[in-house]
């Protein structure tokens, strides 16, 4: 559905991505891993229209191009991110980010239902539509992120390290989440660090290494592959475990 | 007393309505617009020329000037503002280039309505009738300007935090960066509520000429005041306008009643800083982090 090829990002002199490319099905889930400053966080704002890109990227979704587009139209095409600090409206209520979430007009038929299916996901939301999202904790503020992004209708949604700043338990409940979410048919593709939780749910994922991507598979493939045993799952210890 | 409170809160009244527009410009927009005064003037000459030459009742003129203000603003920001908006980096850079650009436009549009008009005071009557309100008697003019001004902030504050619109200019002025995350084109957003800043000082200008003597150059005077209240009641916060406005005018009315009517301005800024020293935000403001 979603298909990326020959992304490259520079900041200046510095290379932040080369040649990156990467594909996310139909309610696929697809992780991304990689050390501080690899490129992940690069990648994922290249594909969403946020950072230029160096020439001759190629972006498409569901058969459309969609690079070179402006970031809101992005969305438009059905691509939503939910960048590394939630990107959500801190001043506005839960119920007014909902509501902008629903901007595009992708997203205009069948909001209500939409808005229904996200409440369910996260009942907590449906408690607290009035509360300004600023008052509200780590975990509540992640679910009003991804509950935006599902209001724009996606096709394909972008997750940066979602479980930054989270519990373990809280983890737990957001990646049972996220599980959901694919079951209602949408590609998601997430940049993590916390490489067991992640992998565990993910159908494929993706090795990034300054700036390149060095490798790929299945996710109990890569659960298995040493590399990601040393840098990610605690080393020779998981491995004897 | 009665009376001087009457007449603050009229007055008050027409600042908030002043304030709103470039709060909607400086808040949203980022567009710091120093010739904001200007434009109120000219919808007051506008005014003045579609009364005294035409005979048009400047009631009914609102329905020429306002979207005429909201054109000349949205071709204003389309020519001369959005070349600075492309190239700014931050939101500060564009501060700093819109208030450059726009001190040359206060110039530009002063010395047009001074070739036209002459640096003269001009007033017209329009409905200089005594009324007769709570044992006080207050010009109708008066009355009706304020009674405009309260119906057009509340319309604009219902529709920017009920519709859908309205939410996503609130949107674009808390968070830009995010406002693309949903796909709203933020350029065309400042643009409109730009435009939109520009109808409402429009509105107030014909207001204000309704009871107001006015020159050619007394539109730094109005931008000042606007922008005292703007940033007293914190930017980009219609009800801190509101609250900030009142203050203004009830401030100077009591002043120059029971004090010295030459102290007014002092009052003013007295006030501005004794907010900004308690709440360095505004009254309705948050702290930048």
């Amino acid at each position: 559905m979603l298909e990326v090829a020959d992304i490259s990002v520079a900041y200046g002199q510095h290379r932040a991505l080369t040649d990156a490319g990467l594909s996310v099905g139909r309610s696929e889930i697809v992780v991304i891993l990689g050390a501080n400053g690899a490129g992940k966080t690069s990648l994922l704002k290249a594909i969403a229209g946020i950072v230029a890109c160096l020439p001759g990227k190629r972006v498409t979704l569901s058969g459309r191009d969609i690079a070179g587009l402006p970031a809101h139209e992005i969305v438009e095409a059905g691509l939503a991110l939910v960048p590394e600090g939630r990107g959500i409206f801190a001043d506005l209520t839960v119920a007014e980010n909902l509501l902008l979430g629903a901007n595009p007009k992708r997203a205009r038929d069948g909001e209500a239902a939409r808005r229904e299916r996200v409440l369910a996901l996260f009942p907590r939301l449906g408690e607290r539509l009035g509360q300004t999202v600023r008052t509200m904790s780590g975990g509540e503020q992640q679910m009003v992120a991804i509950g935006r992004a599902l209001m724009s209708n996606p096709d394909v949604l972008l997750l940066d390290e979602p479980s930054l700043g989270l519990s373990p338990l809280l983890v737990r409940e957001l990646f049972a989440s996220l599980r959901k979410v694919r079951e209602s048919g949408v590609g998601l593709l997430l940049v993590e660090q916390n490489a067991r939780e992640s992998l565990a749910i993910a159908d494929r994922g993706y090795l990034i290494e300054n700036g390149k991507i060095t490798g790929s598979g299945t996710g109990t493939e890569l659960m298995s592959n040493d590399a990601v045993q040393r840098a990610y799952l605690g080393g020779i210890v998981a491995s004897a475990v | 007393m009665t009376n001087a409170i009457f007449t603050g809160l009229m007055l008050g009244g027409m600042y908030a309505l002043i304030a709103m527009g470039l709060t909607l410009q400086y808040g949203v927009a980022r567009i710091m617009n120093l010739s904001y005064g200007e434009f109120l003037v000219a919808a007051a000459f506008s005014s003045y020329w579609l009364f005294t030459g035409w005979a048009l009742n400047p009631l009914l003129g609102l329905a020429l000037v306002i979207p005429a203000g909201f054109g000349v603003s949205l071709l204003l920001y389309r020519v001369l503002l959005t070349p600075l908006v492309r190239r700014a980096r931050t939101r500060g850079a564009l501060e700093v280039d819109s208030i450059l650009a726009t001190f040359g436009m206060m110039f530009i549009v002063q010395g047009i309505m001074l070739s036209m008009f002459g640096g003269a005071y001009f007033s017209y009557s329009f409905l200089a009738i005594p009324v007769s309100l709570f044992g006080e008697i207050l010009a109708l003019n008066r009355l009706i300007a304020f009674g405009l001004a309260v119906a057009v902030g509340l319309a604009l504050y219902l529709a920017l935090t009920r519709t859908r619109l309205g939410t996503s200019i609130r949107a674009v002025a808390v968070d830009p960066m995010a406002a693309q995350l949903v796909a709203i084109d933020v350029v065309r957003t400042s643009a409109f509520a730009f435009a939109l800043g520009g109808a409402l000082v429009a509105a107030a200008g014909v207001l204000i000429s309704m009871f107001l003597t006015f020159s050619a150059s007394s539109g730094v005077i109005f931008t000042m005041k606007a922008l005292i209240v703007v940033v007293m009641g914190g930017v980009g916060n219609l009800l801190g306008c509101l609250v900030a406005g009142l203050a203004l005018g009830l401030s100077e009315s009591l002043v120059a009643t029971f004090v010295d009517p030459g102290l007014t301005l002092a009052v003013n800024f007295a006030l501005f800083l004794g907010v900004l020293l308690v709440k360095p935000a505004g009254l309705f403001g948050r702290a930048q982090r």
